[in-house]
């Protein structure tokens, strides 16, 4: 039995390493993209202002300038080695959330695989042990109570001694034919399988309590009357269980063989290089965008303009048509412009200002942006009117009106046209 | 009424096995072989103040400092600036750094005199305006770098509020200190600089 089962669990072997080799990507080819490595690369440096985080995950501002420099460097063809060479120059080591494979920090490596080996070793030798004691106590197990002589002559004493009693109490009249027959037929017949020495019958054996309990039972007494029909009967019924058995243990391997063929890959496919198998999330192409917009957005809101500024640039660099991020980074970079008199970055504010606006004309945002650049840097009022029209016409949220209202006040009065309704007038 | 056992029903408790005088001498030179190797490792190294940390950028030129500062003006440090820099990386939210702002300024104000050291600070993590409130309201007069990027931090290599950097005249890096500066750190730290013949 145990060595059938044996090649049903080699091919549950075979099949799961199989299906982790196609799902680990080892056969695919195509070499990564840059924002694939530089995914790989951020997934395994540590933010430098959080404990235990990779600055993949991390929405802290050093966090997100160790991204924008990953991005730079592989962007400028630097190799995997070369940008963490560079971060770690900077930060130390330890901002490789991998310990180096060398020098006392080999030992983070070692021990655990010497420790786990170590751990098998021990399983199997107390496996190989435990089995080679079970065995023996199986097979005391059957063969113990024919072997000991002492019991096997007991027992034999007890029958006999119990056909002895049956030949009396027939004598004396107090058992029928019928049940003298049968009692008499049952001993012999364990007598004789007691002297065979074979294996035990269904009802226990032929220990002396099953000897005295069993007789008044037709069922009972038939079996212990043939009791070598009796074993064959249910040695079938036996085999039957362990054919069924063993139909249901393929049909289960089959499905999870089948399952786990179309999982892996399935899952696996979305993982960049670099990425373990457990424990990351992996987004698509549109939710990282989404992801990034929001946590730009967030760290906006936060009043830190150059993280924001960093992250919409990262949107921008994968997706140069992506007129939210046009339109918030050529709004932040006027705002930065402004602090810091940058004409560059102002005048680049407004190209990207106006891509946006080319994009998508029904964004009230950028023509929000637009009339305050005309307003505040040209001193255009007209066209900052016409700008404000067309963001009251893209129909903004009322929160939005409300905290724009002061710029279009100023912009409506300098422009001598009357406020549109709906605009609050304090 | 409660149960009177006699004394002699409860059978004496058995001594506790004692370890064999083996295991004991074995269990007690390990730990005195961990204890010594522990004590040989912190003995030999580099004796430190409480506040000062390691960096990679020890010894090496400090990364350019260069930028606009919170008021718009653009500042660049000379590659050798022929005095002691001190850099202050800092945050207004920062507790810590509000902890050591006056004594920033005190000793900026005792250097600006002899003209042997100077202050530069540096925005980490906190928004322009709050950070030039911050110092209006402290009192401090030299440059304060807004590090829009972030990059000067990155190439400083700064992971909180407060950072310290002390810069030689020379222009390398000589200390890094990560907790609350006092002005007679910052002294001491430049005396031990000057021993060291920069």
């Amino acid at each position: 039995m145990r060595s059938r089962r044996f090649p049903l669990w080699t091919l549950l072997g075979v099949v799961l390493v199989v299906a982790l080799l196609i799902g680990s990507g080892v056969f695919s080819s195509s070499p990564p993209t840059n924002a694939q490595r530089a995914a790989a690369i951020e997934s395994v440096i540590r933010c430098p202002s959080c404990e235990d985080l990779s600055v993949a995950v991390s929405t802290a501002p050093a966090a997100i300038t160790v991204r924008a420099t990953v991005r730079r460097l592989v962007d400028q063809g630097r190799s995997d080695q070369q940008i963490e060479d560079y971060l770690a120059a900077r930060y130390g080591s330890a901002i490789v959330l991998e310990p180096p494979t060398s020098g006392w920090s080999l030992l983070v490596w070692a021990l655990p695989i010497a420790a786990g080996l170590a751990g098998l070793a021990i399983v199997v030798v107390v496996l190989v042990r435990r089995r080679r004691r079970g065995s023996a106590a199986l097979d005391a197990d059957v063969r113990g109570p024919m072997v000991d002589p002492a019991v096997l002559e007991e027992r034999r004493r007890f029958l006999t001694q119990s056909l002895a009693d049956a030949d009396a109490e027939y004598l004396a009249g107090d058992l029928s034919d019928a049940d003298y027959l049968s009692l008499r037929q049952r001993d012999l017949a364990r007598l004789a399988a007691l002297g065979d020495a074979g294996p035990p019958t269904e009802d226990g054996g032929p220990g002396p309590g099953a000897g005295i309990g069993a007789p008044t039972a037709p069922a009972a007494t038939l079996l212990a009357a043939r009791p070598a029909e009796a074993v064959v009967a249910s040695g079938g019924a036996k085999a039957r269980r362990r054919r069924r058995n063993r139909w249901f243990l393929i049909g289960s391997v089959a499905c999870f063989a089948a399952a786990l063929i179309v999982a892996v890959p399935v899952f696996a496919s979305g993982r960049l290089p670099g990425q373990t198998a457990t424990g990351s999330v992996s987004l698509s192409p549109s939710q990282q965008v989404a992801r990034a917009l929001d946590q730009a957005a967030a760290v906006e809101d936060q009043g830190q303009l150059g993280p924001a500024a960093q992250l919409y640039q990262t949107v921008l660099d994968a997706h140069p048509d992506n007129e939210v991020a046009l339109a918030q980074l050529g709004w932040l970079e006027y705002r930065i412009g402004q602090q810091g008199s940058s004409a560059t970055l102002i005048s680049d504010a407004r190209t990207k200002l106006h891509q946006a606006a080319v994009l998508d004309p029904g964004d009230y945002a950028v023509h929000l942006y637009q009339g305050t650049l005309d307003l505040q840097l040209d001193k255009n009022a007209p066209g900052a009117v016409g700008q404000f029209a067309l963001f009251l016409a893209a129909r903004p949220p009322a929160t939005v009106v409300s905290q724009a209202a002061p710029v279009l006040r100023q912009a409506y009065a300098a422009a001598g046209t009357p406020l549109p309704a709906g605009i609050p007038t304090t | 009424m409660t149960d009177v056992i006699a004394p002699e029903a409860i059978p004496a408790p058995r001594p506790p096995r004692r370890p064999t005088r083996h295991t004991a001498r074995w269990v007690g030179v390990t730990v005195l072989v961990i204890a010594a190797g522990l004590i040989a490792v912190l003995a030999t190294r580099p004796p430190t103040t409480t506040t000062e940390v390691q960096s990679p950028l020890l010894g090496h030129p400090a990364p350019r400092i260069s930028g606009v500062t919170v008021d718009g003006k653009a500042f660049a440090l000379p590659r050798a600036p022929g005095t002691f820099v001190v850099v202050n990386f800092f945050a207004s939210w920062c507790v810590p750094c509000q902890t050591e702002g006056p004594d920033l300024v005190q000793f900026a104000f005792q250097h600006h005199k002899s003209g042997d050291a100077q202050v530069v600070s540096v925005v980490f993590d906190d928004t322009v305006s709050g950070a030039r409130t911050y110092q209006a309201t402290l009192g401090a007069t030299w440059p304060t770098l807004a590090d829009h990027s972030g990059d000067l931090a990155l190439n400083f290599g700064v992971r909180a509020p407060p950072s310290t950097f002390l810069i030689a005249p020379d222009g390398r890096v000589v200390a890094y200190l990560v907790a609350p500066v006092t002005a007679a750190d910052l002294d001491q730290l430049i005396a031990r600089a000057k021993a060291a013949g920069l």
